[in-house]
Order: structure tokens, then C-alpha cells, then sequence
């Protein structure tokens, strides 16, 4: 069956249906969970609420659309929400408490490149939460601009000039803190010059 | 940056973004259909559907680890607490009243709208303070912002509006924001100082941000509908533009709140208590255009 009739019927109460799309799309909506909140236990919990709050708002829904830019933009929200609530305070602390480091942070033993890619991460975390929703989606997510900007549920213009003022942003955090990021930057421009 | 060099910089960035490692994606499907199976008001048809806490297979058994952190965390916190006098007194002293929980305060029994505060139970700043001078500024940070029939169509509980005082009409501006339910904020101008917020209303459904206010200056049991309802101060958060959540009141006045169904209200004036449950016991839907 394909995507618009799993959807028609889980649409009218068949929960059986809605297992496949489930399965489609659990690794990306987990993904972008995970890249803004930097936790797997958080971003687990979040990928499964979204499946749910979608399943309860499927009638809102046009089946006829693509599943899964909705799917990230409830993800999105949910996570964003979640950064500040105070559940996350909660695992934040319990995390403390256990002494206990997040699953990134031990950069020493990864690959130069799972380094960089760390480092880049950290790079854009320091941007705000619209700046980092629009980095991840566009570059870490590679979707493209109409798709981000359905996601975001903004016009394909604001997702650019976003894209525009994130992209300033991040270059100067990475000049200024990611020396590592910053040398890389430069011999890729050298190589393309 | 130039053209060239933007596009080597998201060239760059892909590149370095393929290699991060992500862990593995857990079984989300098998989680996510036990949680189905087992909640009927998740799979019945009629009602309205809602998403229960994660209680199955790997899934509960990572709960109940984190479970068991936090509360023994929790504990150990409370007991150091519970030795302060002031703050056992805060702990177990709160009102709960739809979304918002509000600690530390001691609820002054329901007044009779036109009565007078006792002089020990009125807080200085219990009187609204004077009307900033520009609030109308702190609305165009707002996110969300729609018309009322867009805001109808976006949030799954209707909105109602008030029909007192009877010059009031539709709002003038009118926000919808995610806050793990859809909140609905409705604002009307001051007509003689267009500048300024006349009053707010916001409309938050079940299962949204608990709010935990900490020691208002102002806390007084009431009633709308004669059902409870609780009269205090206090800011309420907001999401903003850049996706960042700020705590603000619209009105520099009081605030009262209560609920009706799923729906908690909040309504924040500078007019008397009296006047306050006029307009709540005045909303209605709105008319059909």
C-alpha cells in the first residue's frame, strides 16, 4: 500500500496502518529529536509523542501531502518546547547527579571526522533555537528549502534569509571559538579557489 | 560573504554534518503501537484522543530508570528543603487550578466583588501599577499571530469570545502558539490609546505547560459561573519570534483565571474583580460571519 491509502486508513481508525509510516519515518523524526536536544532518551521520547499527537490529529491532515515535513514539524515543536520545560531540567540534573556524560562528549576517541562533525554540532548550538531548527533541517537533515520551509511553516523566502543571517552567525562563532572548524574552512576555500 | 564563498560554506557544512554520529534509532514503531494498543482513549473513535505517559517494554523500563533518579533526586531536595520552615510551608501550601499551579500562597476565601480588602490582606502591589507606556511593542514579538477564523481552524476547542462590555467586539490581534496544546491569545486595543493592550484573554487547553507561579503578591478565590476561580498577578510565558519562550503580562493589571471544560482561561485586565467576572461570565461564540 502506499503512503496516502496507509494514511486513509489509519486516518479512519486502523492503528495497523499506521505502523509502516511509523517505520518510514521513525529514524528521521528521531534524528532531528536528537539534534536538538542532544540527549537520546529525550529525543526518544519526543519522536514517540510525535507518532501520537499525529495519529491524534490525523483528520486534520491531507493525505495527500508528504507524511514527514508534518511529522519533523510537530517533532520540532515538541523538542523546542522541551528544551525549556521543566522535565528536561529534571534530566539534566539527573544526568549530573550520575556523573554520567552525554553521549557526545567523548570526542577523543571518534574519528577526526565524527570529531569535526562534534564540533560542529557544539558550533551550532550556540546559535538560537530558530537558527539551529533551520541549520539542522537544511545541511544536517539535507532537505531542501521548500522542505524546510513546509516544516517550518514559513514561505521559502524567510526559510533563505534565515538560512542567510544563521549562516553569518555560525561563520563567526566558528572563527571565533572552533579554530579547528575554522582552519578546515580555509583550506576548503583554497582547494576550491 | 559573497556568493562563491556562501556556497562552499554549505557545501562545507554538509560535508562535516555526514559525519556525525547519531545513535542507534530505537524501536519507536513497537513503542509507539504498545502505547496505542494499550490506551483506549488513544484508539477510541469518538472522544478526543490523548497521548498517556510511556509505560511499555524498553520504553518503561528507561522510564522507570529515569523515574527513579529524578525522584530520588527530588527526595533528597525536598528533605533539604522541608528543614526551612518558610520553604516547607511553600512546598506543601499550592492552588492548583486548571494549567497554572501557584506556590506559596495563602488563598484569601471568596470576597464579594465590591468588597474591600482588609487592610492586611492587601499587598502593595496588589493595585496595578501604572500602565506602561508602549506595551503594544511587546506584541509584535509575538509568534503565531492570525486571523480568528485561521485561529478556530488551528487550535481543536472553540473560541470564545466575550460579549461585555458591549463595545468590546472582536479582538484586535490574535496569537495561536504551541505550548504541547494549542494556546490561543486574544488581545484587544485601547481604543483611546491604540498604543496599549485593553485586555487580554488567553485560552490554554488541557495537557499544556503547567505553569507554576511562585508567591504572588495577590492571590484570591473567587468565582465564575460559580465555579472556582482564582484572581492574582503574574506573567504568563509566551513564545516569541526567534522560537525563544519569555514571560510576559500584556496588562499591567490583574490577572483572573479559571476554568471551563478542557480549557483553562486567563484573563488579564486592569479593571476591578467585579468587572473581571462580568466579561468571563460573558463569553460566548462568536457570531456566524
Amino acid at each position: 500500500m502506499d503512503e496516502p491509502t496507509l494514511i486513509r486508513h489509519a486516518t479512519d481508525g486502523d492503528a495497523a496502518a499506521w505502523e509502516p509510516l511509523v517505520l518510514a519515518h521513525q529514524e528521521a523524526v528521531f534524528r532531528l529529536s536528537y539534534l536538538l536536544l542532544g540527549d537520546p532518551d529525550d529525543a526518544e521520547d519526543v519522536a514517540q509523542e510525535t507518532f501520537l499527537r499525529a495519529w491524534n490529529h490525523l483528520k486534520r491532515f491531507d493525505p495527500t501531502r508528504p507524511l514527514r515535513p508534518w511529522l519533523l514539524s510537530i517533532a520540532s515543536n515538541l523538542a523546542s518546547n522541551r528544551r525549556r520545560s521543566a522535565g528536561r531540567y529534571l534530566a539534566a540534573l539527573t544526568r549530573a547527579f550520575r556523573n554520567e556524560p552525554l553521549s557526545t562528549a567523548n570526542v577523543e576517541e571518534k574519528s577526526a571526522q565524527h570529531m569535526q562533525a562534534n564540533e560542529l554540532w557544539k558550533a551550532v548550538r550556540s546559535l538560537t533555537m530558530t537558527d539551529q531548527q533551520v541549520v539542522y533541517l537544511r545541511y544536517f537533515m539535507d532537505l531542501s528549502v521548500t522542505e524546510t520551509a513546509e516544516i517550518l511553516q514559513v514561505a521559502e523566502g524567510t526559510v533563505k534569509s534565515r538560512l542567510s543571517r544563521a549562516l553569518e552567525r555560525l561563520r563567526g562563532i566558528i572563527q571565533q571559538d572552533f579554530p579547528v572548524l575554522a582552519e578546515r574552512r580555509e583550506e576548503h576555500e583554497g582547494r576550491d579557489a | 560573504m559573497n556568493e562563491l564563498q556562501r556556497e562552499l560554506f554549505e557545501k562545507q557544512l554538509v560535508s562535516i554534518a555526514e559525519g556525525l554520529e547519531y545513535p542507534r534509532t530505537p524501536d519507536i514503531a513497537g513503542s509507539v503501537m504498545r502505547r496505542l494498543r494499550t490506551s483506549p482513549s488513544l484508539t477510541g473513535r469518538g472522544g478526543r484522543r490523548r497521548a498517556e505517559p510511556v509505560e511499555a517494554g524498553e520504553g518503561r523500563s528507561r522510564f522507570s530508570r529515569r523515574l527513579a533518579w529524578s525522584l530520588t533526586i527530588i527526595l533528597i531536595l525536598c528533605s533539604s528543603l522541608m528543614l526551612i520552615p518558610s520553604a516547607r510551608a511553600a512546598i506543601i501550601e499550592f492552588i492548583q487550578i486548571g494549567v497554572v499551579r501557584i506556590f506559596g500562597a495563602e488563598p484569601t476565601p471568596v470576597a464579594p466583588p465590591n468588597q474591600e480588602f482588609p487592610s492586611t490582606m492587601t499587598p502593595v502591589t496588589a493595585t496595578p501599577g501604572p500602565t506602561l507606556p508602549s506595551l503594544i511593542a511587546l506584541l509584535e514579538d509575538l509568534a503565531g499571530e492570525m486571523t480568528l477564523e485561521e485561529a478556530q481552524q488551528a487550535v481543536d476547542y472553540p473560541i470564545l469570545l466575550p460579549t461585555y462590555p458591549a463595545d468590546l467586539g472582536q479582538p484586535d490581534r490574535l496569537f495561536v502558539q504551541e505550548a504541547e496544546g494549542r494556546m490561543a491569545i486574544l488581545v484587544w486595543l485601547n481604543p483611546q490609546a491604540p498604543e496599549q493592550v485593553r485586555m487580554s484573554l488567553h485560552l490554554i487547553p488541557e495537557g499544556s505547560w503547567a505553569i507554576d507561579k511562585m508567591k504572588p503578591m495577590l492571590v484570591e478565590e473567587t468565582s465564575v459561573n460559580a465555579q472556582r476561580a482564582i484572581w492574582t498577578l503574574g506573567p504568563y510565558p509566551v513564545r516569541l519570534h526567534n522560537g525563544d519562550i519569555d514571560f510576559r503580562r500584556l496588562v499591567e493589571g490583574h490577572v483572573l483565571i479559571w476554568v471551563d471544560g478542557d480549557v483553562t482561561y486567563r484573563l488579564e485586565t486592569d479593571l476591578p474583580l467585579e468587572e473581571a467576572i462580568r466579561i468571563a461570565e460573558s463569553l460566548q461564540p462568536p457570531p456566524n460571519p
